[in-house]
């Protein structure tokens, strides 16, 4: 019951800054001299209405969700991986590199790709755990910094070392590789399964496994953890790799799904969105993986709200950005001990009377 | 003597707990004040109070006959109050100047005119004998030059009147010699000193009068040359033995744990252990009396394999330790309940239910596969029984720990580590902040846990609960082991006079 009434409060915080941030939205639509009712409708449609609009959506959403889930993982151990784009990226470029020139098609390529994107994006994470744990050294900085190494590596890669013609741009995988579409109608590929097992899978080993149990302790509390016999510095390498590792695979996996090809401007963003998004999911991967969607979906139906009502696809950007203030200055909020205390108030009269 | 400061009738209430009650103190030009009296007797309490970090709750300061409002610690300073605490208050990336010309008022305009600082400061120096290196960085200073660092800047910003919060704690004996050298010289210059210090031999040697504190209340004020330090150790103490009720007993059997000439940070009397050697047989239960910091935190994170000695053994049922990791000691069967019960014990985000198997997720009780697969239902029927049996009150087990009382942290705590039915069980000031029902609650456990035979390591400041519970007493004094004691019938005034390091 207990719990029931825990998840209601923390899923009511995003609700909310959502609904707040939307209404703030609308408040800009008004001035602007728009009809916030239509354009939101129109938003909504551009994203949700039709079964290509879904499509375009998920599609959109999958390597938001890879990175996002990315963020998640290393959070939930308490270290911050801010590298969640360069992981991304190393694990696309050496994914494509391996396929490119061994040469490898169909299924075979598919599954090398998706793994060598894996490896690659782990041992990207592993880094800034390494010099954390020996050195010392502080984790954001050397992950972000290893963005800027990532996405240069990968520049490497398409105007010098494997460049289509005279494009600065890489020529794009074989067709055998390239994912196909779960639905033929929609467009979204095995990618975005692909990127909810992994969500579905780090729910299971964070809140059902005894390491994953250990993990999140970990992330809690380190002295704790460490007198009760935890090996900290080993859970927190780990959590860098494994939250490298699922940013390098959704990397390989969105090459495959929709990139196909490395390219100038590839990836910018995906890193810190997943950071947000992580945040604003409450470090839950389930709710994480909704989320995602829901910026994707924010994102594409933009565009059908700009050419409807003529709503610049500005106002969807800040409400994006109005949800993530919200939703993390809400969490903030819980985290009060007087909060804890009124919703114990609210919720638990009954059960003080009683005793 | 003219009279240069006092207090009367200062009162300090937090909440319904007094942490001064009717408190009266004189202070006269050209004397030491010392303040003795056990952890929590109101030193600081009343310190503080002093320099203007806490208002009193009832009662006056009379500063050279003037009553005076202290109402912060810069107008404690214009009062010319200087305090050096415990823990120096330096700017260590800055040089000595700059430490003690900062906060200075004197410079008209926007530049500081350094050159005459400079020689104000060095003519306070040459006369008081404080001898420091004033372009040093503090970083590269010694401890007891940081503390005249301390003392000329209290000094420069006119101190009358300087409070000495146990400066010899960090200090070794040639710079305590120095310390009070320069503690005459301020005495024969007029100005006063507040001396707070646990130790009786110092105590003695540079105090003109003693004003010994006893919860909260001044219990009397004797000259130092009227008094030795038995008298100092009985007003200290002030109690006669109360009868414990629990039996003690005496057990032979091979020892759960041993220590063999441990050493850990020896340099630092405060903070480590010069040469330990102890053990603890099953079914007894083994107290450490002593004074806050003298050495107790690194015994008991030794003893859990926190951390490692330096040089010394450790034995854990007869055979030698060779890892100092928890996880170790906890396979062996030691169990920990530590010093900072949220920071050390508790995961204060996760439930009772949680932190109560918090060690035990991958056993068969409680996991498929090892902990491939947690029995969240399983985990739960045992949460709501541990909640029963040792009475945690709350409103769920999936309550998050954090937000229970201090009392049923602890039992959570001291539930967790009973049912892992260990051998040796470390159990640190155990019953700090709690309420008497909980306090009793708590020593009712740790007797029921010696009677199976485990064998109990009893760490705590409070001496009362040393006595109470000991069946052995050994007291620490500066990383070391002053004597050991029976359980039964102990002699307080010895113990007492052992704790201040005589």
């Amino acid at each position: 019951m207990e719990k029931l009434k825990k998840s209601l409060t923390s899923f009511l915080v995003p609700v909310l800054s959502v609904l707040l941030a939307f209404l703030i939205g609308a408040i800009i639509m008004v001035a602007l001299g728009a009809n916030p009712g239509k354009a939101m409708a129109s938003l909504f449609k551009g994203a949700f209405g039709t079964t290509a609009a879904i499509g375009t959506t998920l599609n959109k959403a999958t390597p938001l969700i890879f990175t996002a889930l990315c963020a998640c993982f290393a959070y939930k151990c308490g270290v911050y991986n801010l590298g969640g784009e360069g992981q991304f990226l190393f694990g696309a470029t050496m994914g494509f590199v391996v396929v490119h020139c061994l040469k490898l098609t169909g299924i075979v390529g598919i599954i090398v790709c998706i793994l060598v994107g894996a490896i690659a994006g782990g041992i990207w994470g592993m880094i800034p755990g390494i010099l954390k744990i020996t050195r010392g050294l502080n984790e954001m900085i050397i992950s972000i910094m290893l963005n800027y190494v990532a996405t240069l590596f990968m520049g490497v890669i398409y105007t010098s070392w494997i460049r289509d013609t005279n494009m600065p741009q890489t020529p794009a995988v074989d067709t055998s590789l390239m994912l196909s579409k779960v639905i033929p109608s929609m467009r979204f590929t095995w990618s975005f399964i692909l990127a909810v097992v992994v969500g579905l899978v780090m729910y299971y080993c964070l809140y059902w496994t005894s390491s994953g149990f250990k993990l999140r302790a970990v992330g809690l509390n380190m002295t704790a953890s460490r007198f009760n016999g935890f090996p900290v510095k080993r859970y927190i390498l780990l959590s860098f790799i494994i939250s490298g590792a699922i940013a390098g695979m959704g990397g390989a996996a969105d090459l495959l799904g929709t990139q196909y090809r490395l390219i100038n401007g590839y990836g910018n963003g995906y890193g810190f969105d997943g950071v947000a998004m992580a945040l604003i999911g409450q470090l839950h991967p389930i709710a994480t993986v909704i989320v995602a969607i829901f910026f994707a979906a924010l994102r594409v139906g933009s565009t059908s709200m700009q050419v409807a009502t003529g709503v610049p696809t500005s106002v969807s950007d800040i409400i994006q950005a109005l949800v993530i203030v919200f939703s993390v200055a809400g969490l903030a909020l819980t985290k009060l001990p007087e909060f804890e205390a009124l919703r114990l108030r609210l919720f638990h009269k009954n059960a003080k009377e009683g005793k | 003597m003219e009279e240069l400061m006092r207090m009367e009738h200062i009162s300090k209430r937090f909440g319904n707990f007094y942490a001064n009650k009717d408190v009266n103190l004189t202070v006269y030009r050209g004397e030491v004040l010392t303040l003795l009296g056990e952890n929590g007797a109101g030193k600081s309490t009343l310190m503080n109070i002093l320099i203007g970090l806490y208002q009193p709750t009832e009662g006056k300061i009379y500063l050279n006959g003037k009553e005076e409002r202290i109402d912060s610690p810069g107008q404690a300073v214009k009062l010319g109050i200087g305090m050096v605490h415990q823990h120096f208050m330096l700017v260590e990336a800055q040089t000595v100047f700059d430490n003690i010309i900062l906060g200075d008022k004197r410079s008209k305009g926007i530049f500081i005119n350094r050159a005459a600082r400079r020689k104000e400061i060095l003519e306070l120096s040459e006369r008081y004998g404080l001898d420091v290196e004033l372009d040093a960085k503090i970083t590269e200073i010694s401890v007891g030059a940081q503390q005249r660092v301390e003392i000329l800047k209290a000094l420069y910003h006119g101190a009358e009147l300087l409070i000495l919060d146990e400066p010899t704690a960090a200090l070794t004996d040639i710079e305590v010699e120095g310390l009070f050298a320069i503690m005459n010289k301020l005495k024969s210059e007029g100005k006063s000193v507040i001396f707070i210090s646990h130790k009786m031999r110092e105590v003695l040697h540079i105090s003109d009068r003693i004003t010994i504190l006893r919860a909260g209340e001044v219990i009397t004020t004797v000259n130092c040359s009227e008094t030795d330090g038995q008298k100092l150790a009985n007003l200290m103490i002030g109690r006669e033995l109360t009868k414990s009720q629990y039996e003690k007993k005496e057990v032979s059997g091979e020892p759960v744990v041993k220590l063999e000439d441990v050493r850990y940070n020896e340099t630092n009397k405060h903070n480590g252990l010069a040469g330990v050697s102890m053990e603890i047989r099953p079914g007894e239960i083994v107290g450490i009396a002593g004074v806050d910091g003298n050495g107790q935190t690194q015994l008991a994170q030794l003893i859990t394999g926190v951390i490692g000695p330096e040089k010394g053994h450790v034995h854990l049922a007869g055979s030698k330790v060779s890892t100092f990791d928890p996880f170790d000691f906890i396979e062996s069967g030691v169990a920990h309940v530590p010093e900072d019960r949220n920071l050390q014990g508790l995961i204060g985000d996760m439930s009772i239910a949680d932190n109560l198997v918090l060690k035990s997720t991958e056993t068969d009780q409680f996991s498929h596969g090892k902990g491939l697969f947690l029995k969240k239902k399983d985990i739960n029927s045992y949460a709501e029984e541990l909640v029963q049996k040792y009475d945690i009150r709350c409103t769920s087990i999936d309550q998050a720990v954090r937000s229970l009382s201090g009392g049923n942290q602890q039992k959570v705590i001291l539930a967790r580590e009973i049912e892992s039915e260990p051998d040796l069980l470390v159990v640190v000031h155990p019953t700090r902040g709690l309420d008497i029902g909980a306090t009793r609650f708590v020593h009712d456990q740790m007797i029921a846990a010696r009677e199976r035979g485990v064998g109990i390591l009893l760490i705590s400041a409070d001496f009362d609960e040393v006595l109470e519970m000991s069946d052995r007493i050994l007291v620490i004094f500066e990383g070391q082991f002053m004597g050991e004691f029976s359980g039964k019938n102990p002699p307080i005034q010895e113990i007492s006079l052992a704790m201040t390091g005589k």
